[in-house]
């Protein structure tokens, strides 16, 4: 909530300081929207605790337990991870929604369910991030700070922090090409009225590639680690 | 004879990173690594046969839990093979992990925080069982092991012995086939420790999974095991049953006898030793201990004696033969050591 505070008061500013009606094509109420919605999608599209509690496992050996289970342990924390995301959703959703109904900001209730969905598609990319840096454990110690860097990159990347399309160009195409912007900016978007559904539809596509992509060398790296894992403390 | 469990030159090395004093040399260290090898396992081969128990027994250090590691899946093997009810236990496939439990005596294995019903929930989802039934064969479990009132109290709050037994409830609710127990009674009680032996002999006797159990707790070993695998520094040095390890050793039995009234004069049994075995005069209960190759020769002499009113030979203890092993084997180590 504070971060969306911090941001709204920066739009506000920067809208008075520019006296101008429009920054980029789009209203002072479309930032102030895309702030307040941003905060949110970011705290939903985000993995710290089952990141940390997935090297911590690793590195205490503590995985022993669930590697002699028939499960894998990339879908024993994913459905964890989903479970959780779920029910933060659905109970922090109301903030967001209430502020804007409140301050009658840009917002599409109607466009949610696709844009949720495309968060969580986003999710299992973000479970196999953390499944690679967490294989890093098996051959170093203090990896925790590794997810610290990655979702320091991530978050830059998302749009958070401002509206991807303000960025210029070639960076903008850039970050546009990357899976990362359907954290924040492609679903903010698309619900705050900037963006259209192709670009969702075209969020499912690269979400798509990069599971496959990072999908391929998450299991590189957990076979890696896996081999020299020592059975750590048992 | 079905084969549950085999091995074919299984080995594991263990490479470690040597690392230096201080933070200079730790920086260095990313490029000149020092790794020094420890040998866990040696090549061994062995076959196990279904239903059987075999009981682990070595030292700190001597490979045990290296290889119910290997066998349960959890570790890779540096060479060799094994197989375990057709499967290569380190593929981890579904259906090998859905036959096979691995208890490990000095790891939770259960949820820390929800209590033991509601792990159990879990497991017989993770497992694929029918609720119902699952739920009855852990209210059977409980009774059996007298634990049925700590069920739905979270794990941590638990005493040792309560949690291990929770931690069998865990390993057994899937039925396996086959099951690897490490040491399951350290650090409880003798009374937990009689329970839970107990229980699991009662358990194969009824189920008949294959087992490997270590334990530094001889009892346990002795009482339930069929096989005993003798394991030190990496290698197997014994496969037979305890009481064939018992008579092979060379510990020394026990004669206990006495006489009606007290010796009147100093007296030298025969043996192999040249002086033999001096009985002196004035008392009238006596024990001497002996290799095995004297006890005819002696028994013959001490049957003789004129007022024996008692005679028994005491068998070895296997206990004290294992005592006896390791110790030779720590000599040892430390003489590799310091060479």
């Amino acid at each position: 909530m504070c971060t969306a505070l911090i941001e709204v008061t920066l739009w506000m500013a920067v809208f008075a300081a520019a006296k101008t009606e429009l920054i980029g094509g789009f209203p002072k109420e479309s930032y102030l929207a895309y702030a307040i919605w941003a905060a949110f999608m970011a705290r939903i599209s985000v993995s710290w605790m089952y990141e940390f509690r997935m090297i911590e496992e690793i590195d205490s050996g503590s995985i022993n337990h669930l590697l002699v289970r028939p499960f894998t342990f990339f879908e024993y924390y994913l459905s964890q991870m989903m479970g959780y995301k779920l029910v933060t959703t659905l109970f922090s959703l109301i903030v967001p929604f209430a502020v804007s109904t409140a301050f009658d900001l840009p917002t599409d209730a109607t466009k949610l369910p696709i844009v949720l969905l495309l968060v969580f598609y986003y999710l299992i990319l973000v479970h196999i991030l953390s499944l690679i840096v967490a294989s890093i454990a098996f051959h170093l110690n203090r990896v925790h700070s590794m997810t610290v860097a990655k979702n320091l990159g991530l978050w830059l990347l998302s749009g958070e922090l401002v509206p991807l399309d303000l960025i210029p160009s070639p960076y903008k195409e850039t970050l546009l090409a990357l899976p990362f912007c359907n954290a924040v900016y492609i679903p903010v978007g698309y619900i705050t009225g900037r963006l259209g559904i192709e670009q969702v539809y075209a969020g499912f596509a690269s979400i798509t590639w990069s599971i496959l992509i990072f999908g391929a060398l998450s299991v590189v790296m957990w076979r890696w680690g896996i081999r020299k894992y020592v059975g750590t403390g048992a | 004879m079905e084969i549950a469990i085999k091995t074919e030159q299984l080995s594991r090395t263990f490479k470690s990173y040597q690392k230096p004093e201080g933070l200079l040399n730790s920086i260095k260290g990313f490029w000149n690594r020092q790794y020094t090898e420890k040998v866990a396992l040696a090549p061994t081969s062995f076959e196990i046969e279904k239903g059987k128990i075999v009981g682990l027994v070595g030292g700190n250090g001597a490979g045990k839990t290296t290889l119910l590691k290997l066998l349960s899946g959890l570790i890779h093997p540096t060479s060799g093979t094994a197989q375990v009810l057709g499967f290569k236990p380190w593929e981890r496939k579904p259906e090998f992990l859905r036959q096979m439990s691995i208890l490990l005596g000095q790891k939770n294995q259960l949820w820390w925080d929800i209590a033991p019903l509601d792990s159990f929930a879990m497991l017989a989802e993770i497992y694929d069982l029918d609720k119902a039934k699952a739920k009855t064969k852990v209210s059977e479990l409980a009774e059996l092991l007298d634990c049925s009132h700590v069920l739905q109290t979270q794990l941590r709050r638990l005493s040792l012995g309560e949690r291990m037994k929770m931690e069998l409830i865990g390993s057994l609710l899937h039925e396996p086939k086959i099951l690897f127990l490490d040491e399951p009674t350290i650090g409880l009680d003798i009374v937990a420790q009689t329970v839970i032996r107990k229980f699991i002999g009662d358990y194969v006797k009824e189920k008949g999974p294959t087992v490997i159990l270590t334990s530094h707790y001889m009892d346990d070993i002795a009482k339930l095991s069929d096989q005993l695998f003798l394991i030190s520094q990496g290698q197997f040095v014994y496969q037979g049953t305890v009481q064939g390890f018992v008579s092979k050793s060379q510990m020394q039995q026990k004669i206990h006898f006495a006489l009606a009234e007290k010796l009147n004069q100093d007296l030298v049994l025969k043996s192999s030793h040249p002086e033999g075995i001096s009985l002196k005069a004035g008392q009238q209960e006596f024990i001497i201990s002996v290799d095995q190759e004297n006890i005819p020769q002696l028994m013959t002499q001490i049957t003789q004696l004129s007022g024996l009113s008692q005679l028994r030979i005491e068998e070895a203890d296997f206990e004290e033969v294992i005592h006896q092993f390791m110790e030779a084997e720590s000599r040892l180590r430390k003489t590799r050591h310091s060479n």
